[in-house]
């Protein structure tokens, strides 16, 4: 329905204006008028379930539900009437009558709707009386714990996780009094342990275990902060109590995530009280970490790099940022070792992920940051999904993905994997691991040849016949037999791309994954510019929650210096190694490289917040504060510029990351100028700017497919291995409530892979490489197809990344494997 | 596990409706007319091959009295105990089914050959008591004619 066109209607003798097509509720709710309601979510289609939301029509007999009664022009509503506060009343009553009065005992007593309601309208008697529930309290699941007697039966769980997660674990399953919302056969709740369910439950049927019995709701403030997690910056709300985070939710409205929230945000906050937090500086004392005082820490380490400096020079030393650091601390960061140290070797882990994205759209359309929309999903008609986990890597905007593909959108996604979006998605085409780039090259090959193309367009733009020339040997045949599907379904998924439409390729470009590199992104963008469309149909986020304030704030090599593969992969090439907020023998490839690299240094400063692999082996450790342990700002995935406050006190002698290279730099009798975080900022004002592109300048690149290694005999199966939905990197594994979901590594394996290998369910599998072994877990799965297998990156002992290594540009770091029972 | 023939008239049915939701209802008779009865990994099993969640499929048929969620006899009676049936004896043909073949409502016999469910109006009411055996009507239910029709279902 055109939503351009504006009626005028009254609401309790006001004059409102609406947009046609809203429900009565919706345009009460634009104007600030209150209609009381339960079962009504503004993301979900009307249900008209609860009938609290009655309404009265001037020139009707019957009550109208105002959720899913269309505003009309020249309506004339009533919502508060005698007879409006009567029907409620009885409604109340009839949920009461099964609803236990357990309010003392409940963790909603404070902001539970029914309870609310029944405050307001309702009697303090009922009239019908009935044997109460008394099924079970079921917490056997992880973090979520469901209490079916408060249970009103609105059912707006069941349709947040399927219509909007696109997940669909839970049900109303039975019919009348017995109804209970249960997962299909009352077993352990088993999902993705989003939590939105939590949030969306009006009642205390649904909640969530971290927060179970900690505090009653009038005993707790409530902070809004940016997510640290992924780079979609989203706002979510955290309670304190006594100073102290017990819960965080989404609220609706509220931020770019207008109130959703991943698991990650909802439950991860409790990493910053891990066990494993370094409290006191330390250094290095005949092999062992002894605490020290921060005078002595950082006299230490201006002596070490003093002398380092004096004997190898400057450019002996070097530094990586932190994607999750804020942009006050990266800033200094730099700015320590370029103005103080006097080295340009400054780089960080996204060198393997984003910064591939950033190199081929600047090679593509000449920007060096390309910030998503986070609408573009739903302003598409046709979306293709490249290879890229997007619900998992950045779970909320993921959603917008099913959002447009449930607004009537096509959503093709090619994975090797079963992803979520693959399920949700209206086709997907399950390609051989790594085969995206020669995919997106064979679309262009069919398109060009059959000149669908935009040709006015593409005529001024450079290397068109490279690009024809390069795509000479990507024919369908060609193509099938790279990525497994017929020759049709590219033809017929080239030719449905270049349908007049609205198009967009979304697409990750992570560490985590090995299945995609910078070609594969310039082929995308090949594509786009091939269409003669705009730069924004091209979406490849940045994966955490700073990475692009990172970037912004100069973490990288700017005159020449030392990239992070060199300092890291190249022994000996850096002397010393100045580590802030970053577990390289996690989160890069090839752990045994990068630990040997680091083995081998003369000096390793590590500045973090857990006692982890890279600290351990330090000679020098200093602790730092915690997302919300500071004050500081984060630049998202769309290139918003959000500032998250200080709100808990810091842990033990922990000191923000920014405040030790401004303390650092005094020890070494170098003043930065910069005294505090007001000044830091206006520092930084002029350097950062956001989403604003300078002129777009396109040119074809012709991306090749790059194979870096394949399968052998010896070999014979490809891991995939990525980010999945309950971690984040090698932080998240320090929260306790997200280990409740998943605490250790895993391999997933087609069940006719395992039958072959006899390898069962649970039971550890040795999983070889050229460079290392390890034994991991298997999860029997058909998720992967037969040949390929899929692991976690983010579990420190499981080492999954010693099987793996780096690339840095087009060439695809594809893993061969062979696995065997254990 | 659902035969072949089950999982390939389920791809025809998916074929024939604009979403798997749509689907989903008539899938269901397709197995409960094979097994009998909706076991929960038959309904794993619509859900895999539907793309439809198994808890959805679940709750849908549990909405539903027509789908049956415990294995059934070879035959199922189905007596109507309502008004009209009511007043001309359906209790009596109850003591009957109970006496001669230790049937109880909603119980199966030991051999397996009937199972009872006690059902509401089956719109006979002219030519009451009625009740159903699998798919055939049966009306002007007597003590005697009942054990006469019921013989005839081994």
């Amino acid at each position: 329905m055109p939503k351009d066109i504006i009626i005028e209607l009254t609401i309790n003798g006001k004059n409102i204006k609406a947009e046609q097509g809203m429900t009565i509720l919706q345009a009460a709710q634009k104007n600030g008028i209150y209609i009381p309601n339960m079962c009504y979510d503004r993301r979900l289609k009307p249900y008209g379930g609860c009938r609290l939301c009655v309404v009265e029509l001037e020139g009707q007999k019957r009550l109208f539900a105002a959720c899913s009664t269309p505003a009309e022009d020249g309506m004339i509503v009533h919502t508060e009437t005698p007879k409006l506060a009567k029907a409620r009343k009885t409604v109340l009553e009839l949920l009461l009558v099964h609803h236990p009065l357990d309010c003392p005992i409940c963790d909603k007593a404070g902001e539970c709707d029914l309870q609310d309601l029944a405050f307001k309208y309702g009697p303090s008697q009922s009239r019908f009386t009935a044997e109460r529930k008394h099924d079970p309290e079921r917490v056997d699941a992880p973090i979520v714990e469901r209490n079916p007697n408060r249970c009103i039966l609105c059912g707006k769980c069941v349709r947040v996780c399927a219509e909007h997660q696109g997940v669909g674990a839970i049900n109303l399953i039975g019919r009348g009094f017995k109804t209970k919302v249960s997962p299909a056969f009352e077993e352990t709740l088993n999902c993705e342990f989003c939590g939105q369910c939590i949030d969306a439950c009006p009642v205390g049927a649904l909640g969530a275990k971290p927060y179970r019995f900690r505090s009653r709701v009038w005993y707790m403030d409530e902070y809004e902060a940016i997510c640290p997690y992924c780079g979609c910056g989203c706002t979510t709300n955290l309670s304190l109590r006594e100073g102290r985070i017990i819960r965080a939710r989404g609220k609706d409205g509220i931020g770019i995530n207008e109130g959703n929230l991943c698991g990650k945000g909802r439950f991860g906050f409790d990493y910053i009280y891990s066990e494993n937090r370094i409290t006191t500086p330390m250094i290095k004392k005949d092999g062992k970490l002894v605490p020290v005082s921060w005078e002595e820490a950082l006299q230490y380490v201006a002596k070490r790099l003093e002398d380092i400096k004096g004997k190898y020079g400057p450019s002996a030393i070097g530094a990586i940022g932190s994607q999750r650091c804020t942009i006050e601390d990266n800033y200094m960061l730099q700015k320590f070792m370029r103005e103080v140290v006097g080295t340009d070797n400054i780089d960080s882990v996204a060198r393997f992920g984003y910064a591939k994205a950033q190199k081929a759209l600047e090679k593509a359309y000449d920007v060096d940051f390309m910030p998503i929309k986070w609408k573009a999903p739903l302003n598409a008609d046709f979306m293709l999904v490249v290879e890229s986990d997007i619900t998992s890597t950045l779970p909320v905007w993921g959603l917008n993905f099913i959002k447009a593909k449930n607004d009537g959108a096509t959503l093709v996604v090619a994975d090797v994997k079963e992803t979520k979006l693959a399920r949700n998605s209206t086709q997907w085409l399950r390609i051989k691991p790594g085969s995206g780039t020669a995919l997106l090259n064979g679309m262009m090959k069919v398109i060009i040849d059959g000149g669908l193309y935009d040709k006015d367009k593409t005529s001024a733009v450079p290397n068109f016949d490279a690009l024809t020339a390069g795509l000479k040997e990507f024919t369908p045949q060609a193509v099938s037999n790279i990525t497994g599907i017929s020759e049709d379904a590219i033809i017929s998924l080239a030719r449905s791309y270049a349908y007049p439409g609205k198009r967009l390729i979304a697409l990750t470009s992570n560490i985590s994954e090995n299945t995609k590199s910078m070609n594969t992104i310039l082929a995308a963008a090949n594509l786009a510019i091939l269409m003669g469309d705009d730069p924004d149909t091209v979406q490849v986020p940045a994966e955490f929650s700073n990475t692009a304030g990172m970037w912004m704030s100069g973490v990288r090599p700017l005159s020449g210096g030392k990239d992070v593969y060199d300092m890291l992969y190249e022994p000996g090439a850096v002397k010393a190694l100045y580590i802030m907020g970053e577990n390289p023998i996690v989160t890069f490839q090839d752990a045994a490289r990068v630990e040997k690299t680091l083995k081998g240094l003369e000096l390793l400063i590590v500045q973090d917040i857990f006692l982890k692999e890279a600290a351990r082996i330090a000679d020098v450790v200093l602790p730092a504060c915690s997302w919300a342990e500071k004050e500081g700002t984060f630049m998202s995935a769309t290139g918003n510029i959000q500032k998250t406050p200080k709100l808990v006190a810091e842990t033990g002698q922990s000191v923000p990351d920014w405040k030790i290279f401004r303390n650092l730099a005094r020890v070494m009798n170098k003043d930065l100028g910069l005294k505090d975080i007001t000044a830091i900022r206006a520092a930084i004002a002029d350097m950062i700017v956001s989403g604003e592109t300078k002129d777009i300048r396109r040119s074809f690149n012709p991306a090749s497919y790059e194979v870096m290694e394949t399968v052998s005999e010896e070999y014979p199966m490809f891991l995939v291995t990525s980010n999945i939905l309950q971690h984040s990197g090698a932080l998240s594994v320090l929260s306790k409530n997200l280990d409740s979901v998943v605490s250790d590594a895993y391999l997933q394996v087609n069940t006719k892979d395992a039958k072959k290998h006899g390898i069962h369910d649970d039971a550890f599998v040795r999983v070889k490489s050229k460079r290392g072994e390890v034994y991991l877990k298997a999860m029997l799965s058909d998720e992967v197809p037969e040949g390929t297998v899929f692991a976690p990156l983010h579990f420190a002992h499981a080492k999954v990344n010693a099987l793996t290594y780096p690339s840095l540009n087009g060439g695809l770091p594809l893993v061969a494997v062979s696995i065997e029972a254990a | 596990m659902l035969s072949e023939n089950a999982v390939k008239e389920i791809g025809l049915i998916r074929n024939k409706y604009h979403d798997a939701q749509s689907s989903l209802l008539p899938a269901l008779y397709v197995v409960q007319k094979e097994h009998g009865w909706l076991s929960p990994e038959a309904l794993k099993e619509v859900g895999e091959i539907l793309n439809v969640p198994k808890a959805e499929v679940k709750g849908v048929s549990t909405f539903y009295a027509m789908f049956r969620h415990r294995p059934i006899g070879r035959h199922l009676i189905q007596l109507c105990t309502n008004v009209a049936c009511m007043i001309m004896g359906s209790e009596s043909l109850l003591n009957i089914l109970k006496e001669r073949y230790g049937l109880e409502p909603n119980g199966t016999t030991g051999d397996g050959r009937f199972s009872l469910v006690v059902m509401e109006c089956i719109g006979a009411c002219g030519t009451a008591p009625a009740m159903l055996v699998d798919t055939d009507f049966h009306d002007n239910l007597t003590e005697e004619r009942i054990v006469n029709i019921l013989e005839k279902y081994k």
